[in-house]
């Protein structure tokens, strides 16, 4: 119930971003139900329809191997929403503690930040495939992967923030109080980083997206066999001429999914930050 | 007063500060000593207020955010109780930090904004454990409200709704919720406006006489000082230049910089003379030799160039520490 009304309260107003929570709440119910809704087996090759058009049969048409596109969409908003959260689980874990700890603790830090340092020096697509090419092809290897690419990013701006908050007057008054540093790091420090964690978050979730289908494209992300948004625009790259479907429904999910996300994380920021709890307007 | 055992004897308190001077090329700058507090040395009875006075820069807050070890320091010795609390760990000072609260300046950055007024007032009673139970802490925290002049229902609000002099009465709520014996007041009343300075000032006194709390009470404004002490510090580049009762520095400053800061404060009184230009004080990086105040000084001769005057006992519970201290009680006698 209580949930109900966070809920009321978070999105009272804003249209664009309670649309963009129905899209992502469809993503998710089409992940779970996937092999419930999905008409054909996303794996199942028919070679007598292959590349065949959007039509009653076939909702989204079929790819190069006579696939169902339709069935590969949901089979990919599993993958998507796995990704997507698994990724940014890592990256605000890994970051956020690093930049955290290395901010509060200047001397463990100065070492700390020299690796981040060295890890953002390579450009993030890079990283990511000098890092994918040391692992083995899989779901939980690319979602490491790309979370360790954003946790660089996430510990440097955690750092700065940390080192600011560090200063405040309000954790003087805690350590008088006599709070010890776990107490201030994550009672008094944390909850101040919420509004930045979830834009990263959001921001995260997008750019994994976007990580994963680069790495599907170039062949070390996801292994070929999984139907994602990612690998379904790679392998139909070719035929972009003769299917543009192909390209057309999983990149607009994938548009769709990011865009909602933002919407969302910046409702969600908005109404955390009591500040701006009584000054939501427009969307 | 009273003449037991001072709750709180400060002895050569120094704390200094190093940092880099600006680079003049590829190689970091050399490194270069601040003395924010430079041999302090003070008691302080139990029930008792000193106010500590001087410019900004003086290190009189840094006397403050030592003896809270906000701030290491760099050698002397603070007995609390008789015991030194200075060369404490962390852990072995926190069961004293509740004894041993400070009233900051800010009221708007003082509170966490993003806790509620309950959260951070409950926080210091579940750290030393002077409540059991969900309820006993509420109800410590309802009576500590009332004390400090607020509405026990405001605990589920957030600090923005409140007002700086609200804000900091729930600042003095947190200090007062552990029951201290000694308060550090840094400024406690300078960010409010002045009609509220008075208020929250008239609060800080009345809780300090009902409780018989020590108290050290920081501030750069003299008014101020006289409302709440009962003896009173003056600080000049990180030294206490005279310490007199209340009464006697007002009337007879025995130190040319109390009587340079006595005469800058304005007056709104026709015919009087205008207000005295203090000038710049010396910076605590690069202090003057000899008398520290003696660039300032209207009465500085040779030796006050030369030599550092140490404080001198002057009867009365006074001392200053000027080569003409005599000559200056003198003249005003």
């Amino acid at each position: 119930m209580t949930a109900i009304l966070t809920m009321g309260r978070i999105f009272r107003g804003r249209w664009l971003a309670t649309a963009g929570l129905c899209w992502l709440i469809l993503v998710a119910l089409a992940a779970i139900f996937a092999p419930l809704v999905a008409p054909y087996d996303p794996l199942e090759f028919d070679p007598l329809v292959r590349l065949s058009p959007p039509s009653q049969e076939h909702l989204f048409g079929t790819d190069h191997f006579g696939r169902d596109s339709f069935s590969r969409s949901l089979y990919g908003a599993r993958m998507a929403i796995v990704i997507g959260f698994g990724s940014v689980v890592v990256a605000l874990v890994a970051g956020g503690l690093a930049g955290m700890i290395s901010a509060y603790f200047t001397r463990l830090g100065h070492v700390i930040m020299r690796i981040v340092d060295v890890l953002m020096a390579f450009p993030a697509l890079l990283l990511a495939l000098v890092l994918m090419t040391l692992l083995e092809r899989s779901v939980v290897n690319t979602v490491i992967v790309i979370g360790i690419v954003y946790a660089t990013t996430t510990a440097r701006i955690l750092f700065g923030m940390t080192l600011k908050l560090k200063g405040e007057v309000f954790v003087d008054a805690a350590t008088c109080s006599g709070a010890g540093h776990a107490s201030i790091l994550f009672r008094h420090i944390l909850p101040n980083l919420v509004s930045p964690l979830l834009v990263q978050a959001s921001f995260i979730f997008a750019f994994a997206q976007l990580q994963a289908a680069a790495l599907d494209f170039l062949g070390l992300g996801l292994p070929p066999e999984v139907p994602s948004w990612g690998n379904m625009l790679s392998e139909s790259r070719i035929y972009v001429t003769r299917a543009s479907w192909l390209l057309l429904f999983p990149g607009a999910l994938i548009i769709l999914s990011v865009f909602s996300m933002n919407l969302v994380g910046d409702a969600l920021r908005d109404s955390i930050d009591p500040r701006f709890r009584n000054d939501i307007k427009g969307v | 007063m009273t003449d037991a055992a001072p709750l709180l004897q400060v002895r050569d308190l120094k704390t200094h500060f190093t940092f880099r001077a600006p680079s003049t090329g590829v190689l970091p700058g050399p490194k270069r000593v601040l003395k924010a507090v430079d041999g302090v040395s003070f008691d302080l009875a139990e029930g008792e207020v000193l106010g500590i006075v001087g410019e900004s820069g003086c290190g009189k807050s840094t006397v403050g955010r030592t003896l809270t070890k906000l701030e290491p320091a760099t050698s002397g010795e603070a007995l609390f109780r008789g015991r030194d609390i200075l060369g404490l760990s962390a852990g072995a000072f926190r069961p004293l930090r509740r004894e041993i609260q400070m009233i900051f300046q800010d009221p708007f950055a003082s509170l966490n904004p993003r806790l509620t007024i309950e959260q951070t007032l409950a926080e210091p009673v579940r750290i030393h454990g002077l409540a059991r139970t969900r309820e006993e802490v509420r109800a410590r925290i309802s009576d500590t409200l009332v004390k400090v002049g607020l509405d026990p229902k405001v605990m589920t609000r957030y600090p923005h709704e409140f007002s700086g002099g609200q804000r900091q009465r729930i600042g003095i709520a947190r200090v007062m919720i552990v029951e201290p014996r000694l308060v550090i007041a840094d400024e406690a009343v300078s960010a409010l406006d002045v009609s509220i300075q008075a208020q929250v000032l008239n609060l800080i006194k009345d809780l300090q006489r009902d409780s018989g709390i020590s108290m050290l009470f920081i501030s750069h404004d003299l008014g101020v000082v006289r409302h709440i002490s009962d003896r009173v510090a003056v600080m000049y580049l990180g030294r206490i230049v005279e310490t007199a009762p209340k009464a006697a520095i007002f009337e007879k400053p025995a130190h040319p910089y109390t009587r340079l800061l006595l005469a800058s404060i304005p007056r709104i009184r026709p015919g009087r003379q205008p207000v005295v230009d203090l000038g710049e004080p010396a910076s605590a990086a690069s202090p003057p030799s000899g008398c520290a105040f003696h660039p300032r000084c209207p009465l500085a001769t040779d030796i006050c160039r030369s030599t550092r005057p140490d404080p001198v006992d002057l009867g009365n519970g006074r001392s200053s520490a000027c080569h003409h201290a005599g000559q200056l009680l003198g003249e005003a006698a």
